[in-house]
């Protein structure tokens, strides 16, 4: 049986190139982002043991009780005093015992100038710490000039230096919390062992001056070198027990391990989103591997009727096809692993030119190969089914037959199971979107792919009327070519729907995508409806510094400044984020969606709808924990949108909980009549001195930037779904390939009785067209029906108005019609110029 | 021959060859052939004997290899391959052994395709009558399936009929059919002939087909050998039986 199998995939291979090329493609997506992850976390991995493994044990903060996710770049706190240094350092084993200090800052390149552009203003980070001067402490060699000797006096990496446009002897300035700082550059040191650092600047400066930044002489970490022969992990032990509370001790290597693993299941989550875009793909590709085998299934009527005439069995035939199935899909994988290596060996190459070296050494994972080959079969042999079946009910009578037409099954079944699926489909998203499952995304995506195949299955019953309706009005248009065409798609109403649905996949979650990020947009509109404050302010470091702040508000014009800052906080026992606002100015200048307003909060805290959903109400008490103190809170009122915060209270008692909380946002309101524009130049000449990266912006340019950034998300989830869009196209000038082939007689006798070249390709190109249109416009609906779905199920974020996205749903429509066209070119050449003589030629 | 007659078609040195040094075969040997207007050529011949090659060549379906043919007045072996179909849809009919109709259209819009195709306007009485001596009045919504064989060749030649073409060509029209759907199908194309003064060339090698026919050309080896008038079936089949059929 194998033997025949491979022979007949041998003997008409052209039939199975598409099919191949679209498991491939699917493949090659997952096999691509499984190399690229893969090296990405050897780079990573490589990084961390650069940075921990000099150093025998680090004594650090315990991972935050408070729950917060980790930064592994982030400057943190200060907990140790001087005090904790000297008393580690007696341990027994321990060599020394060194402080170590972040600042938090940005070394500025020579030629910086202010832009207010936050794009620009981000860059790669800089990591600025105090110089121990030993390379074990400091993961940094001092490879020309000298350290940092006095307070004025800074190192940076050998890469930066140039980068920047810095020379021995410059100076250097860096924007901190507390203004520019400068000073002058009297060494270059290399990290680790190639200086590997991901594009970041290494900045090192002296302890007193890191102190003096950060305005505090405590130290976020100590650096511990065992004496010789010592173990490591044995001193780890011994210094866990002198330490304060929450903070512990680990060797070198165990936190590059750790470290390794955070960042591993970081990568995790990419894989996961790109196996599902390949899904997509694939679950595409799919619907081409049906149609390919249900047409080569009734070609082959007449061998299949031969075969059983002589003794083959059902089974066996049935076990033929999927042997087929089987090669076609182990020869396409392993074509997709290879060109999806290919394809990341060579995105890897592009982003290190870029941008530095980040990936480790690009190599084959297994998980590539086994997901391509499971996904590839898988994929192909659960399409093969139902037809494998179909043609193990061929009767050996079949072969006798005068012509291999496929005999006209009632659609009956085929509705009922359609209708019953979408049904199905459509009770499981309701659920999952508004019934506050706890995983509601697995009803919605299930319900979303039983939708799907549903609607596949009754676009059969929908494509007949429709192909009817369009008959009359292509008749017109193109005269016979239209009708033609028309009956061509009608004639195989499951075919038909089976190709324009491919296409509907991908659109639907086009639209779907766009309904949901205009709607965003709409979000974004109202929302600036209801604002007073003239400008934004953002920091591209994060936090916006106090001393910012106080210079904005000492400049004429200025009215007030209202800021937004960000906690975590223990509510029994969970972490719970915290939003502190000023309630006298904050709604004066932005239109809070709250009930009531801010200024009604009377030293209280108001709640979310997560808050609300978890038993909380007005009146409740809030006995909140956070790091500086605890307070109890009786609730006054609901913040109505939720993802912001969960809780918000005054600055009083936000300073009262987490002592200084970095500031997120802050808003300017001007003095009535003074000039916005003028202002913001004055603001942001006044901020150049010591606040350079801080970016001022109206109320009209954030809203743009929202939009832009909104953009962007429907730009980089549209490109992910350029495989399985083309792949629906590949499945269109697939299935009109082999109808062609199918009809060789019919365009032949057409030919013969005097039509054209030229008809013959318009007439598959109409027919390509219909069906492409056919499956976007059916795509759009599902698409934005399942947005408007989604925008109502975010309700609680904000999301009152469901926007239609009229504008791309044109031009979706514009496009598939081009999109057919282009997918028929092939078909409809090959038709075109079929030889008369051979397409009317007898057998007998 | 005593008047002289116009030619609907014909064909002067025509040779053609397929396939090329040792492998070549010469299915055409130099031929020169008349087909009258408002006769019914047939024209016979055994497997082998080139009589296909001549009706495409003379249908301007396939290309001479060398030589001359004329549609009317128009030399088609000279002609683009475009303004050939031009040629055909225009000027020409016909009606094949079997796989004759558009699976996907119904008898009617089958019939009127050609003129569809160019484009013209049906011209009512004219179809009524051809459908009326045809016996396809009840057939006309139906599709191809659901009719039978004979139906289907009596469609196929309402087709040819229809745009009333110079010349008709037919290929082996009743090969298909039982003896008396067949024999029904001939009198009907002898009726068009004989009633509207339609011209048909037909290949077949039926010598029961061929007696339908005013004249009847016989082929071997790519050459014409021998001609009959008025011919009958006995006639013929004694003229096959010699030529070693």
């Amino acid at each position: 049986m194998f033997r025949l199998a491979v022979k007949s995939v041998k003997h008409n291979p052209k039939r199975l190139v598409l099919t191949a090329v679209a498991v491939a493609l699917g493949v090659a997506l997952a096999a691509a982002t499984f190399t690229l992850t893969n090296a990405l976390s050897g780079g990573f991995s490589k990084l961390f043991d650069e940075i921990y493994a000099g150093t025998d044990v680090i004594v650090e903060e315990a991972p935050d009780e408070l729950g917060d996710s980790e930064d592994p770049f982030a400057a943190t706190d200060a907990i140790f005093a001087h005090g904790d240094v000297d008393d580690v350092a007696a341990v027994d084993g321990v060599a020394s015992a060194w402080g170590g200090r972040q600042v938090s800052g940005t070394v500025l390149a020579a030629d910086f100038e202010p832009s207010n552009d936050v794009m620009a203003a981000g860059g790669a980070p800089s990591q600025i710490f105090n110089w121990a001067g030993d390379p074990r402490v400091d993961q940094a060699t001092l490879i020309e000039g000298e350290g940092p000797a006095s307070d004025d006096e800074i190192v940076l990496d050998v890469d930066a230096a140039p980068r920047l446009g810095y020379a021995l002897g410059d100076t250097v300035s860096i924007s901190t919390d507390i203004g520019v700082e400068e000073f002058t550059l009297v060494g270059l040191v290399r990290f680790g062992e190639s200086n590997s650092l991901q594009g970041a600047t290494l900045a090192y400066m002296t302890d007193a001056r890191s102190a003096a930044i950060n305005g505090d002489d405590g130290y976020d970490q100590i650096s511990v070198i065992v004496e010789d022969g010592a173990d490591a992990s044995a001193v780890a032990e011994a210094i866990d027990e002198i330490l304060p509370e929450g903070t512990r001790a680990i060797t070198g290597e165990d936190k590059a391990a750790e470290q390794t693993a955070q960042f591993d299941e970081i990568l995790q989550y990419i894989d996961i989103f790109a196996i599902a875009f390949a899904l997509i793909a694939l679950f595409v590709g799919a619907y081409i591997i049906v149609n390919t085998f249900r047409i080569i299934v009734t070609q082959r009527t007449r061998e299949f009727g031969l075969l059983r005439a002589i003794g083959v069995s059902g089974r066996q035939l049935r076990t033929m096809i999927l042997l087929e199935a089987l090669v076609v899909a182990v020869v396409s994988a392993t074509i997709g692993i290879v060109v999806g290596y290919l394809g990341a060996l060579g995105l890897s190459v592009v982003v290190e030119a870029l941008s530095g070296e980040i990936f480790g050494t690009v190599t084959l994972p297994i998980d590539a190969v086994v997901w391509g080959y499971v996904l590839g079969a898988l994929v192909t042999i659960v399409a093969a089914i139902m037809p494998a079946i179909h043609a193990s009910t061929i009767s050996p009578m079949e072969a006798l037959r005068e012509s291999a037409t496929e005999s006209k099954k009632p659609l009956r079944l085929r509705n009922i199971v359609g209708g019953a699926l979408t049904l199905l489909g459509v009770v499981a998203i309701v659920v999952g979107l508004y019934m506050g499952i706890e995983k509601p995304y697995i009803p919605v995506g299930a319900g979303a792919m039983i939708l799907i195949i549903g609607v596949t299955l009754l676009a059969a019953q929908v494509l007949v009327p429709l192909a009817y309706a369009l008959k009359a009005m292509l008749t017109r248009i193109f005269r016979v070519d239209g009708k033609l065409a028309a009956n061509n798609i009608h004639r195989e109403p499951r075919r038909s729907a089976n190709t324009a649905a491919a296409l509907m996949i991908g659109v639907m979650l086009l639209a779907l995508v766009a309904t949901f990020t205009e709607s965003m947009k709409s979000l974004v509109t109202e929302q600036f409806q209801g604002n007073n404050a003239d400008f934004f302010v953002f920091s591209a470091q994060g936090a916006i510094p106090e001393g910012a702040l106080e210079v904005i508000e000492g400049e004429d014009g200025v009215a007030y400044v209202t800021s937004t800052g960000l906690g975590t906080v223990l509510l029994d026992g969970e972490a719970t984020a915290v939003g502190v606002i000023d309630p006298d100015t904050a709604e004066l200048a932005f239109d809070y969606n709250n009930e009531p307003d801010f200024d009604q909060m009377d030293g209280g805290a108001f709640i979310d709808p997560s808050m609300v959903d978890a038993g909380f109400e007005v009146g409740d008490e809030l006995m909140l924990e956070g790091a500086e103190g605890t307070a109890t809170l009786t609730v006054t009122g609901r913040y109505l949108n939720e993802g912001d915060a969960q809780v918000w209270v005054d600055e009083e008692t936000g300073h009262a909980l987490l002592g200084d909380y970095p500031i997120v946002q802050s808003m300017v309101v001007l003095d009535d009549g003074v000039d916005p524009e003028a202002a913001q130049d004055q603001l942001l000449d006044a901020l150049a001195v010591d606040y350079p990266l801080l970016v001022l912006q109206s109320p009209g340019e954030f809203e743009q930037l929202a939009n832009q950034f909104i953009d962007l998300l429907l730009g980089v989830i549209s490109a992910m779904l350029g495989a399985a869009l083309i792949i629906a196209l590949l499945g269109v000038a697939n299935t009109l390939l082999l109808s062609v082939t199918e009809r060789t007689r019919e365009i032949g006798l057409l030919r013969a009785v005097g039509v054209r070249r030229r008809s013959i390709r318009r007439m598959i190109r109409i027919e390509s067209m219909v069906m492409a249109v056919f499956g976007t416009v059916l795509g759009m609906i599902l698409g934005v029906g399942l947005g408007a779905a989604l925008v109502r199920a975010l309700e609680d974020f904000g999301f009152t108005t469901i926007t239609v996205p009229w504008a791309w749903l044109a031009l979706y429509t514009i496009a598939a019609a081009i999109a057919g066209v282009v997918a028929a070119w092939w078909p409809a050449h090959r038709a075109a110029k079929m030889d008369i003589l051979e397409a009317i030629a007898f057998d007998g | 021959m005593t008047t002289t007659v116009t030619l609907a078609a014909s064909m002067r040195g025509g040779t053609k060859d397929y396939g090329h040094g040792d492998a070549a075969v010469r299915a055409l040997d130099g031929i020169d052939v008349d087909i009258a207007t408002a006769e019914f050529t047939a024209i016979m011949g055994p497997s082998g004997s080139g009589k296909s090659t001549l009706l495409h060549t003379l249908a301007g379906l396939d290309r001479l290899t060398a030589g001359q043919s004329w549609i009317g007045e128009t030399e088609i072996s000279a002609l683009s391959e475009d303004k050939i179909t031009q040629v055909r849809r225009d000027k020409i009919g016909f009606v094949f052994q079997a796989f004759n109709l558009i699976p996907s259209l119904s008898a009617k819009e089958n019939i009127t395709l050609p003129l569809d195709i160019s484009g013209r306007d049906i011209d009512p009485a004219w179809f009524d009558e051809i459908i009326g001596i045809l016996g396809l009045g009840d057939r006309l919504t139906h599709l191809p399936a659901e009719l039978s064989g004979g139906q289907q060749q009596r469609v196929a030649v309402a087709r040819a009929l229809v745009a009333r073409p110079e010349l008709i060509f037919a290929d082996e029209p009743s090969g298909n059919l039982d003896s008396r759907s067949g024999a029904e199908l001939l009198g009907f194309m002898r009726r068009a002939v004989k009633e509207f003064g339609q011209t048909i060339a037909m290949v077949t090698h039926d010598p029961t087909a061929a007696s339908y026919s005013d004249r009847v050309l016989f082929l071997a080896d790519g050459r014409i050998v021998d001609e009959m008038r008025e011919p009958t079936a006995d006639a013929v089949l004694d003229r096959m039986k010699q030529m070693g059929h």
